[in-house]
């Protein structure tokens, strides 16, 4: 069962790119259809890392003498000379607590450059609930989401304002409230 | 067709289409072919072809000169060039898919290089929530 959202700040990631402009692209999650055929119209190379897949490996990770840094290091495999246009973190940071986030852009920074673009999902309030979805892209202005088979463990929403203090390598630019108290943003580099 | 009890381990090339219902661990360079991954494939290698299909699975690099698709069946660990990939709904795919097999070396960009055109200079600006109806 796919449903679609629209999207006011995705556009915006997108509206100065040329057609035959090179993109390069990180996204956080599954790779799904829809984003895989939007991406095609682009001259683009999508990396795809599923770090929510090894969110238990996060939370071993804390008890033991493995830093955390090396554990995302070894985790999104990143070509050393590969830069990224855009990150697409979806909801990922509301399930990594303020270590794990520092640790992930500590590792992401030297794959960022200053004009690097990004969108993520935080929540208004911190009792909404997981939205428990795999997220894509179907058109600019309009995210998918697809049911997760089961909700995902190690659940820590993550309001603007807490992320803002996390962020070391990004800004936010722009946040837009969403339905269930879910605020989308948009993110800019900040090396 | 490389039927489903053989297990190759090695270089296979040649100037036909192939089937792989079996194991191959090694390299497939079929590149004015058609390469399908059946199934029961299990492929341990880096394949080049005209067009690939993977409806087994394949861990490793994957490059098609026109096209790859992987089905729904379909999954597959490693990098994808080709200037047209399709994944069907239920694939599984965990890697980096590259839709500009041209000018390699600009891809190759190396760190300080500078930044795209793209994206010009963004301004310091404070964030600010819009409220959104709905």
């Amino acid at each position: 069962m796919i449903s679609s959202q629209p999207s006011s700040l995705l556009p915006t990631l997108f509206e100065s790119i040329e057609e035959e402009e090179r993109l390069t692209v990180l996204h956080i999650g599954n790779a799904l259809p829809e984003t895989v055929e939007f991406f095609s119209r682009y001259r683009c190379k999508l990396h795809f890392i599923d770090l929510f897949d090894d969110l238990s490996r996060l939370v071993t990770t804390q008890d033991s003498t493995i830093s955390l840094h090396q554990v995302f290091i070894d985790l999104m495999h990143l070509p050393a000379d590969t830069r990224f246009d855009l990150c697409l973190f979806w909801d990922l940071f509301n399930f990594l607590d303020q270590d794990a986030v520092a640790a992930m852009l500590q590792t992401l920074r030297p794959h960022l450059h200053g004009n690097t673009l990004a969108h993520a999902f935080a929540v208004h309030n911190l009792k909404t609930i997981q939205s428990g979805n795999l997220f894509g892209i179907r058109a600019m202005d309009q995210v998918t989401l697809r049911p997760r088979p089961a909700p995902l463990e190690g659940y820590k929403p993550c309001t603007q304002g807490q992320l803002e203090k996390s962020l070391t390598c990004f800004r936010i630019k722009r946040s837009v409230l969403l339905p269930q108290s879910r605020l989308e943003l948009l993110l800019s580099a900040r090396l | 067709m490389i039927g489903p009890t053989i297990k190759i381990k090695g270089e296979v090339s040649g100037d036909e289409d192939l089937l792989i219902q079996g194991q191959v661990e090694g390299t497939i360079t079929l590149e004015a072919h058609e390469v399908v991954v059946g199934e029961s494939g299990q492929v341990f290698a880096d394949i080049l072809a005209k067009t690939i299909k993977i409806d087994g699975k394949v861990n490793g690099d994957v490059t098609g000169t026109e096209n790859v698709v992987i089905s729904k069946l379909g999954n597959v660990r490693g990098n994808i060039v080709a200037p047209r990939v399709l994944l069907e709904d239920g694939a599984i795919f965990k890697g980096s898919i590259d839709m500009d097999p041209g000018d390699k070396a600009e891809k190759a960009a190396p760190q300080g290089a500078k930044e795209p055109a793209a994206f010009p200079s963004q301004e310091n600006k404070a964030p600010r929530l819009d409220l959104k109806s709905g």
